[in-house]
């Protein structure tokens, strides 16, 4: 499976002080521009230091192994529940 | 009454069904009934059933369901007609009785589809659903939604339009959130879900305050108009938490409410994937929805329409539709039910895949409301979920998060339920629908802060 677009998320886990792009950048082991800037970080769990970013996927392959670092997770296309359709 | 009757069979009635020709009444024993009072229906083609079978082994009583259909002789025949009410019913069931040829005079009750689906007319309106929420007793309560963030996360709301329906719809637009690329400004939005979805809300919490959360009209969902990516949502969500963490604990009441959802498991990583959406608590979107609703935040979600019935076109779920936040644990999952109190066929049934008991609790839909696509109604679980919505955002002017913790509240909903359907939760209804007379008396035995104290209220 492909995911839409070619584009998936990551989680990364930061430090505090150290929450913003080109840490996650760090954390990832990628270059910065392989992220989606205009996403940007998201906290996703702001207790867990824990953030999102956006990238494509192959950009990002492998970087799970990595620590603090989950992903890539897909980012499927979201519907209207209504109206229904026949 | 109307009723079928089935007969011995006979050469002459196999003849003519086999010749696609008319049978005559003659050539069947209804013929005997008719003086007895039968009148026959001849419009009605006789239909050829097997004979039954009896099980040896139980002593006749229960037909053998197993065995093969035999059309062979004896074959039996049915026809339909009409016998009178009272006496005479007992003349013709006399008659019946007596002549072996009869093998049973059966009921023809009216038949007709239980469930309201797609394509059917509106069922009630919007006033209607008022009245079965409760909202006068609400209202009476002092629980009207002032105070509380009701974030649509949609297509966007048109303001206007609420107001040309009578609704106040207040709107905080430096608390909104649309995606880059949007023209459009917050209550500014084309009339479309989004503001179906404020107008459902609106009907038990008409003074609450929107927060306009467009992710449906994210220039990065593809080619439908209304369609985002999750990423989206997730930062919505964030934006959420912002919200939320600005209010003073003591305050805190935002309820977000979510009409959406994924119809494909191909657009998905596959289930067992790390990456996955539908089934995974991990997933950076499941992971917000838990940490938003840790914060306060009270989450619904629409179950979807993808119920058995008659599910929505686009549903390509072959099992287990609930998915993703949609079945999170720590959000209510809403199905539809009618102004009847009968779900709709398109209501999508549970077990979810986060949360296996869901959906949560059954609302309203399928009504004359909004009037977004009139003549159709205000449809799906899209227009159940907004509903549900504005009792929980009317029960938070009064009971807000640091008192009743989101969790706590999702409890007292599912507890002081009116069940529906099978005794209990069951996958079509959940728990049943709000018993907003039940939920008022639970809620009396909630403290509730007064003065910066807090004291139970008197009941």
């Amino acid at each position: 499976m492909v995911a839409p677009m070619g584009t998936v998320m990551m989680t990364v886990e930061l430090e505090p002080g150290a929450a913003d792009l080109p840490h996650a950048a760090e954390r990832l082991g990628v270059d910065l521009q392989v992220l989606d800037a205009e996403f940007g970080l998201v906290p996703i769990d702001p207790d867990q230091h824990l953030y999102t970013v956006l990238a494509e996927e192959e950009a990002v392959a492998g970087a799970d192994a990595r620590p603090g670092v989950s992903g890539p997770f897909s980012d499927p296309p979201i519907r209207p529940f209504g109206p229904p359709e026949r | 009454m109307r009723v079928l009757i089935q007969l011995r069979s006979s050469h002459q009635v196999r003849a003519a069904l086999a010749a696609n020709e008319p049978v005559p009444a003659a050539a069947t024993a209804a013929e005997a009934l008719m003086s007895a009072g039968l009148v026959l229906d001849q419009s009605f083609e006789p239909v050829e059933l097997p004979s039954p079978r009896l099980d040896a082994e139980d002593d006749g009583r229960v037909l053998a369901m197993a065995a093969p259909l035999d059309f062979s002789e004896p074959a039996t025949t049915v026809v339909r007609g009409v016998i009178p009410d009272d006496e005479g019913a007992q003349a013709v069931l006399a008659a019946a009785g007596a002549n072996p040829a009869v093998l049973g005079v059966f009921a023809d009750p009216v038949v007709e589809r239980c469930l309201t689906c797609i394509g059917d007319p509106p069922v009630g309106t919007h006033k209607d659903v008022a009245r079965l929420l409760g909202v006068g007793k609400l209202t009476s309560a002092g629980l009207t939604g002032q105070g509380v963030h009701l974030a649509i996360v949609d297509s966007g709301i048109n303001v206007a339009h609420l107001r040309d329906r009578d609704q106040a719809a207040k709107l905080d637009a430096a608390k909104s959130w649309t995606p880059r690329g949007v023209s459009s400004g917050p209550g500014r939005h084309m009339v479309d879900h989004g503001t179906m979805c404020a107008f459902d809300a609106g009907i038990a919490a008409p003074k609450a305050t929107f927060l306009d959360h467009a992710v449906l009209l994210s220039q990065q969902g593809g080619p439908t108009p209304m369609a985002g990516l999750l990423s989206d949502a997730v930062r919505s969500y964030a934006k959420l938490r912002t919200v939320l963490d600005a209010m003073p604990a003591s305050r805190r009441a935002l309820v977000v409410s979510n009409s959406w959802g994924m119809f494909d498991p191909a657009w998905d990583f596959p289930v067992g994937h790390p990456g996955n959406y539908s089934n995974n608590p991990r997933h950076p979107f499941n992971v917000i929805v838990a940490s938003l609703e840790a914060a306060g935040a009270d989450i619904l979600f629409a179950a979807g329409n993808c119920g058995r019935d008659c599910e929505d076109g686009r549903c390509n779920f072959r099992r287990r539709p609930i998915c993703g936040a949609n079945s999170h644990g720590r959000v209510l999952s809403v199905a539809g039910i009618d102004t009847k109190r009968k779900r709709v066929g398109y209501s999508s049934q549970g077990p979810g895949r986060l949360a296996a008991a869901k959906p949560d609790l059954a609302t309203y839909t399928h009504f004359k409301g909004s009037e977004v696509y009139a003549p159709d109604p205000d449809g799906g679980t899209s227009a159940a979920c907004p509903v549900l919505a504005g009792v929980v955002a009317a029960v938070r002017t009064k009971y807000r998060a640091n008192r009743l913790p989101p969790a706590s509240l999702r409890s007292l909903l599912c507890k002081t339920a009116d069940d529906l359907g099978r005794m209990g939760f069951d996958h079509d209804h959940g728990w049943g629908t709000v018993d907003t007379t039940a939920l008022l008396a639970a809620l009396a035995r909630v403290p509730v802060a007064r003065g910066g104290g807090s004291r139970r209220r008197p009941s």
